[in-house]
This record gives structure tokens, sequence and C-alpha cells, in this order.
């Protein structure tokens, strides 16, 4: 266990902990798109940006809270002006790259924004470049995408930027994508992401499509268990189980009394 | 002294109060299609409450990708770690009862955790079909 000052208050937490778990740990906020618990720290949002001062050194420096590891005596402020100047430029920034993003502009109005400074791109999509969704693929095993490219020409892709064949159409990236950048599409029993298709399995009750066939059977495989599990969406599988429920237990229940 | 939350389906009048107190419990607005326990019609006048059976071999927790479920020694009950959880939604399918639900808008996957071990909807169910008991 360490001690460290965090808004002028005294905080203990595990040692190894992330200098944003022990901020909101403390009760505090610090605003993220890039950050989930789930995964890696990546420092690519720049927004849980904080201001810092190690003990015994007189100078503070502004850093990334989510990879910076919260260490015994560590001075933190989070809504210092250097922080708030630091977090303003960042949502400048973003606002001028992604003007169509409500989330952005929600952000940034939060901090007096309603327009950015610089010209904005109008030509870009949503995408903050935030790697989320390559970490989550990466971290559910497929590693279907990736960024690609460096520079202006950063973006996200799948390899050869080809409809990616590793991918399972689970659609874990579009879910964590904090500015709903990534397109998919159900229609007519196919999905449509990353620009491919993908034929969906149906519900053998109310014949929803409601799964990838190949995230079916990536699941089958390492979960163990048996196809059958997968037969039904959600809903049928509830309502069948409430069918067996009344059967077993109201019905049976009966003819056992009548005996 | 473990318990367990049991439900009765002989006793359910489908009032749906159950999913009232649910939803107050654990979403802020109280909407009752975000209860974590649902009463399902069966039969003309008969109803069964569905909420999870936190099952011994569960097939959540064996179909996660990421080890977000697991159960709390505590309550018995399996619950699903929001920090580890991707949205991935493999248990949602894989449930063989379809007791996993998924809270809009956020799209978080949710599941009966017996309220830590005083399940709001055995305290106000008017007739017992839901009862938090010692086994």
């Amino acid at each position: 266990m360490l001690n460290l000052d965090i808004n002028g208050r005294r905080v203990t937490v595990r040692k190894g902990t992330a200098l944003l778990a022990a901020i909101r740990e403390a009760g505090f906020d610090v605003p993220t798109l890039c950050h989930h618990e789930a995964l890696e720290p990546y420092g690519a949002c720049r927004l849980c940006v904080v201001e810092v001062r190690e003990p015994g050194r007189s100078k503070t420096r502004v850093v990334t809270s989510c990879n910076y590891p919260a260490s015994a005596g560590l001075e933190v402020e989070t809504e210092s002006d250097a922080v708030v100047h630091t977090r303003r430029e960042v949502l400048d920034l973003l606002l001028a790259r992604c003007p169509g993003s409500s989330v952005i502009r929600q952000l940034a109005a939060s901090v007096g924004l309603r327009r950015s400074s610089y010209p904005p791109d109008q030509n870009r999509d949503n995408c903050i470049l935030c790697g989320l969704c390559v970490r989550v693929c990466e971290h559910l095993g497929y590693s279907a995408i990736t960024l690609a490219g460096r520079g202006g020409g950063r973006e996200v892709a799948a390899p050869l930027k080809e409809p990616p064949p590793d991918c399972v159409g689970c659609g874990a990236c579009v879910r964590i994508c904090p500015t709903g950048n990534i397109p998919l599409v159900d229609r007519d029993g196919m999905r449509r992401v990353w620009d491919r298709d993908f034929e969906m399995v149906r519900c053998t009750g109310c014949g929803r499509a409601y799964i990838t066939r190949e995230y079916l059977q990536s699941r089958v495989a390492s979960s163990g268990l048996p196809a059958s599990h997968f037969e039904l969406c959600d809903e049928c599988s509830r309502s069948r189980a409430a069918q067996t429920m009344y059967q077993h237990m109201v019905l049976g229940d009966k003819e056992a009394s009548h005996e | 002294m473990s318990r367990m939350l049991t439900v009765t389906p002989g006793r359910c009048i489908g009032c749906r109060t159950c999913e009232v107190a649910c939803a107050f419990r654990h979403a802020d607005a109280g909407v009752p299609g975000r209860s974590r326990v649902q009463v399902r019609a069966v039969a003309k006048d008969v109803w069964v409450p569905m909420l999870c059976l936190q099952c011994d071999e569960a097939a959540c927790v064996k179909a996660c990708p990421v080890l977000a479920l697991w159960r709390n020694p505590e309550t018995g009950a399996i619950e699903v770690h929001a920090d580890r959880c991707v949205r991935c939604n493999a248990c949602v399918v894989a449930c063989p009862f379809g007791n996993m639900a998924v809270e809009s808008p956020a799209k978080a996957v949710v599941k009966c955790d017996v309220c830590g071990g005083d399940p709001a909807c055995a305290q106000f169910c008017p007739t017992r079909a839901l009862e938090y008991l010692e086994v």
C-alpha cells in the first residue's frame, strides 16, 4: 500500500495502481475516451491529463493518468490551471478532427468550447484513433484489425484493407467505440462489419438472426459448451425455460398431489 | 448457512412487482425493461418470474472469453465484473435460460446478483413466488 495526495486529500492505494484508478477511487472524476478497465492503458486520447509533482521535486509535470503509476508521496491535481488548459486544447483538436461527433461535442461544450479554433476537418469520420477497437479485438483473441499508416494517414484498418479474414463479426469493437464510428448493419440474416459479410445463425425458436456463424463456432470451440446452448436467442431461451419450469413445477406438482 | 433465491412458479400472479423492485434497486430510472428479473406468461393466467438460477456449472462463465464473470463466495451469486466485461455478448447467447440481460442504452451486460445478499424482488413479492431462503 502507498499514500499519495489527490487534490489535497490523502489517499491510500495498492502498489501498482494506475493514477487514473487511484483518482477515481478517491471520488474525483477525470474524463477519458480511450480507457477501458479491461484493457491495457494506452494514453491515446490525452483527456485524462493531470498535474503531478514527484516527492522532492519542485517542478510539476502534466501526465496522462491512465498509464502513470501511482507512487508514494505523489501530489496530484486534477483541475489545476495547467490541466484545464491542456484538456481544453486536446478537446479543441479533437473537435477539429471530429466536428460531427456528438460525444466530442458534448465533452467540448463541458469546457466551454462550442466551435474549434482550428479549421474543422469535414472529410473525416469520427475515429479519434484511440485504438479501443483494435485492443478489444486483440483481447478477445481475434486480432482482426489493426492501426495502420503513420502521421496524418494513420487509421484503423484490416490487413491489406481487405475484409478481415480473422474477424468473427462479434461486434465488440462496434460497442466499445467511444464515438460510435464503426458501422455494423444486420439485414436479411446477414451482418456487414469491416466490409465483410457474415451469415447469421437464426434462432430455431423465433427465426431472429442473432449471432454470426463464425462467432458461434469460435465460442463453442473455446468454451467447451455444446452447440445446443447457442441454438436459441436469449428471448426464446428465457421463454422456453419458463415453459419448462411451469411444466415441471406447476403441472408436475398438481399431478403429484392427485396421486 | 447459505441462502438461495428460489422461484415457485405456481404462486406467481404476474403482478410484476419484482420487475419494478429490481429496476428501482439497479437502475436509477426504475424502468422495468431494465430489470434483471422478467415475468413470462406461459399460459393463460400463468406466469413464471425468470431470473438467473446461479448454475453450479454456469454456461455464462464458461462462454466468457475475458473471465469477467465469477461467483461471489459470500452470496453464491455469479456477478458480472463491469471492469473486465468488453460487451462481446457471448454470455447472453450462451445462457440456456436467457437470463443475461443487456441494459440499454449503455449496452452493458447485467444479471441478477441477488442484490448482494438482500434481493429486492423477494422482499416485495406479495405471494412469495420469489423467496430468499436458507438452504
